[in-house]
């Protein structure tokens, strides 16, 4: 008895959650970064920067897993003042 | 010509192709001058989760819960900084997630150090989380100091083929080709690397060439 009432909510909250998905992801934020990515993405010049995806420092924060502690979790690229949006374009 | 947005889309993009397939989030933000005051480290780390969970088959109970508690009180309240820090800990646990924010010296100073506290929270919590920044030189130091070390750094400044790709990309759109022969192209392609090189200011100049 204990569980069929057990597997009853829990169907019942699964569908109450998939229907409510759109909100759920709504309400954890307004905004929507896709579309900037879009907009940056179309504009950028084929080849430009390539280079970056190639540099050792790239490769191993990408591949890195976390288990290793020379790993780096973090990499920080520095743009410097003149070659920022204000000049360029 | 090589913004920070575009070395920003370029990795996401990447990362996105190599996640096709593989059980991989991939989240990102862009910050921008224009809309400070609507970048708060709530809605930032809220569409960060956002676009974990979008990528998930159900919404985990976790989330569904808390929506649905605050759904109740105030005609809807809007998640908590400390809730969203918790879900991201917990999801990015679970699934191999890299986070990339863009243009990190265009958020308010003390939203930075907030969404920089709350990136170490979450990386304590799952080490194989991937975290990606850009920005300019003077908030390196505050990313290495709130993301306690294993920060690698790159400077990304244009290579001499990424300023042969821009003008070649810019002759090809000359509206008035027959005005271009091929020494002068040539040329073009051969002078102004080399005095951008020499000179090392080459974002005026290559301004003046639009």
């Amino acid at each position: 008895m204990s569980q069929s009432f057990s597997y009853n909510t829990n169907s019942f909250n699964t569908i109450n959650a998939a229907d409510h998905r759109p909100n759920i992801l709504a309400w954890l934020s307004p905004l929507e970064p896709r579309l900037r990515h879009q907009d940056i993405q179309e504009s950028r010049m084929e080849d430009i920067g390539e280079w970056l995806l190639q540099t050792e420092e790239f490769r191993n924060w990408c591949a890195g897993s976390g288990g290793d502690e020379s790993d780096s979790t973090v990499l920080f690229c520095r743009g410097d003042p003149g070659a920022g949006k204000t000049y360029i374009r | 010509m090589l913004t920070s947005c575009d070395v920003s889309s370029l990795v996401i993009d990447r990362l996105c192709d190599q996640a096709g397939g593989q059980d991989v989030a991939v989240a990102c933000f862009y910050f921008d001058f224009a809309a400070q005051k609507e970048h708060s480290p709530t809605s930032v780390l809220g569409v960060l989760l956002k676009q974990v969970v979008g990528g998930l088959d159900e919404v985990p109970g976790e989330i569904v819960k808390a929506y649905e508690n605050q759904k109740k009180v105030l005609g809807g309240r809007g998640p908590r900084l400390s809730d969203i820090v918790g879900m991201l800990q917990t999801t990015t646990s679970e699934k191999r997630t890299f986070i990339c924010i863009d243009a990190l010296d265009e958020c308010v100073a003390g939203h930075q150090v907030k969404l920089l506290g709350s990136l170490s929270q979450i990386l304590q919590k799952s080490p194989g989380t991937r975290i990606f920044v850009t920005g300019r030189p003077h908030v390196e130091t505050e990313v290495k100091r709130r993301l306690a070390g294993r920060v690698t750094s790159v400077s990304v400044t244009p290579r001499r083929d990424d300023i042969i790709s821009y003008l070649r990309a810019k002759l090809n759109e000359d509206i008035i080709p027959d005005a271009m022969d091929s020494s002068l192209e040539a040329d073009i392609l051969k002078k102004i690397p080399d005095d951008i090189s020499e000179m090392c200011v080459w974002p005026p100049t290559l301004g003046r060439l639009r």
